[in-house]
């Protein structure tokens, strides 16, 4: 006998299922859900959105008939279901109603696409319906051998180390998101952090995404990302792509302002895993994969995940929380090349934005710790700088607690990477770091 | 166009099932609906109990959708003059599915003939796409 455990790919809610009800009278009405939530052997749930008709008829006629798709062999199985109560609050709800306000979220349609209620439903009877493909449908679906789990552990075991062994916030990020692709196969990663100056989450690390999209900023509720954030949940989403082309479209057609820094992502995703990376509730980020693969990310990538999540979320309190160390060696590097480049900095102090050669280059606290380095080596030629003078100069505003200090400055280090490489701020020990400046600089305020 | 159709027994207990084709003469005031015999025994039971029927049509690229409701007036084998068409609609059907990115052998793998063909007389047509109209009659 099949067991609901036993076609968990159909509730991954990437083909709509099909629910037949019918009112007191004995006519029968068909619609589309988008999502059928199993709850457990005995019972699953439906998601109450638009369909009235459907919610009338179940409060005359219980019974109600359910067709569920399997998204790799298109084989169908057939549930027949009595309804029991509906939930509108509670771990159940919140679980349906997380995913429709990721999607709607992102696709510009907050308030509008949300879940009702959760209605809940005892499996009377379930059955493969056969006869519906003209040939045995095969099973794609990987099997996990025991070489599989292995290889994973193997890949638990390495990132692990990874981690533990990173010695700086950037090296761990780029760690992991290495680890990752190789033993997971996520290919198409990124890490966010929490700015606790602005609420907002900023990219930290990425791969796999062409551009970086490093700097990049999303306010808790926003998509996805935003909504993992808020929630403090994790997110599995299959079956992306027709709703979040549909997004892009609208958002597209209504002129939707482009961001400062574009954050990375599969135009073509179709399936999703956000996971928040948490120490006890304190959010300290967003670890975000994404895919073409409808099915890419399963219950087991979930778990291991998590389990990688949690240690980040250690390693980056861990790093950040310790960085100064005046008694540290300073490790000498090499001055940066000469160009005859000549390149402008203009200071906007309405929004403590930074551009270069009217490009945008950073804002807020990294974009003031760029203006005060840039000055000082302007004025006085200095190229050597630690951490600790940063946290005791007021004027950048950071905070007394939590400062993030050394996520703000691999931010502005990327940044500059990326957009102006004659200038560079490079690790020289502990705490402290060097400015490197490889072409004439103009500073101008505005 | 995806086509399901909904019924109920006389106890109450609805079923349902995939169908492949929908036709009709006249402007939606009659319908013939194919059924694949292979997976259509309890809708054909049901109908020829109740003679009550709901036929839902979605175009899946943009979810576009309208439900007709009404008495079923007869249930037959569909003939062989009837076969072309319904393998024609199953062929259209996989130029819709492959082109949001379901491939056509899939869709040809959906067992379609023999078929059984339901007449129905429309009595309620409703917009059913997702939004604020969803539910509204439309004749």
């Amino acid at each position: 006998m099949t067991r609901l455990a036993d076609i968990s790919r159909c509730f991954q809610g990437v083909i709509p299922s099909v629910v037949v009800t019918s009112d007191g009278r004995g006519i029968p009405n068909v619609t589309y859900v988008s999502q059928v939530y199993l709850i457990d052997e005995k019972h699953v749930a439906l998601s109450c959105q638009f369909f009235n008709k459907t919610r009338r008829n179940l409060d005359e006629n219980p019974r109600a008939w359910v067709e569920l798709h399997d998204p790799l062999t298109m084989q169908t199985w057939r549930m027949r279901i009595r309804f029991l109560h509906s939930e509108k609050s509670g771990p159940l709800f919140d679980a349906m109603s997380m995913r429709i306000q990721a999607i709607a979220s992102h696709t510009g349609m907050a308030g509008i696409f949300k879940l009702i209620a959760a209605d809940v439903f005892e499996v009377e009877s379930l059955e493969k319906n056969e006869g519906f493909l003209s040939e045995a449908a095969v099973d794609t679906s990987e099997q996990t051998s025991l070489d599989g789990v292995r290889s994973e552990v193997r890949g638990l075991q390495y990132i692990s180390e990874q981690i533990n062994r990173a010695d700086c916030l950037e090296k761990l990020l780029e760690a992991v998101l290495e680890s990752l692709d190789q033993y997971f196969g996520f290919e198409h990663t990124m890490i966010l952090l929490v700015d606790d100056c602005t609420k907002r989450l900023v990219t930290m690390a990425s791969r796999g995404y062409g551009e970086s999209g490093v700097g990049a900023e999303v306010a808790p509720g926003d998509g996805l990302i935003g909504t993992v954030a808020r929630e403090r949940k994790v997110l599995r989403i299959s079956g992306l792509s027709a709703e979040l082309r549909y997004g892009r479209t609208v958002a597209r057609e209504h002129g939707t302002p482009a961001a400062e820094v574009p954050l990375p992502g599969l135009a073509d995703a179709q399936s999703a895993l956000v996971m928040p990376l948490l120490i006890g509730d304190r959010l300290v980020g967003v670890i975000a994969a994404d895919d073409r693969d409808p099915l890419h990310f399963g219950e087991w990538d979930e778990a291991y995940l998590h389990v990688i999540a949690n240690q980040i979320a250690l390693s980056v309190d861990r790093i950040t929380a310790s960085d100064d160390d005046d008694d540290a060696p300073v490790i000498s590097v090499a001055a940066a090349p000469r160009s005859d480049n000549r390149r402008t900095f203009t200071f906007y102090a309405n929004d403590d934005c930074v551009f270069i050669d009217d490009e945008y280059l950073i804002r807020n606290v990294p974009g003031r710790i760029l203006w005060k380095l840039l000055g000082e080596f302007q004025r006085d030629g200095r190229t050597e700088f630690s951490n600790r003078e940063l946290r005791l100069d007021q004027s950048l505003g950071l905070p007394a607690i939590k400062d993030n200090l050394e996520s703000r400055l691999i931010l502005l280090r990327k940044r500059l990477d990326e957009k102006c490489p004659d200038v560079r701020i490079v690790p020289t020990g502990r705490g402290k770091f060097a400015l490197q400046v490889g072409a004439a600089v103009e500073l101008v305020e505005r | 166009m995806a086509v399901f159709v909904g019924t109920v027994s006389p106890d109450g207990v609805p079923a349902g099932c995939r169908a492949i084709a929908v036709t009709s003469p006249d402007q939606l005031k009659t319908v013939t609906v194919y059924l694949p015999m292979a997976t259509s025994r309890d809708v054909v039971a049901n109908v020829a109990a109740t003679k009550r029927l709901a036929i839902v049509g979605t175009y899946p690229p943009d979810h576009s959708t309208m439900q007709l409701k009404g008495t079923t007036t007869g249930v037959r084998l569909a003939s062989d003059d009837e076969a072309e068409f319904v393998h024609y609609r199953l062929e259209k059907f996989a130029d819709i599915l492959h082109a949001i990115g379901i491939p056509r052998r899939v869709t040809r793998g959906i067992n379609h003939w023999p078929a059984f063909a339901i007449d129905m007389k429309v009595e309620e047509i409703f917009e059913q796409t997702p939004g604020p109209n969803a539910g509204n009659p439309i004749r």
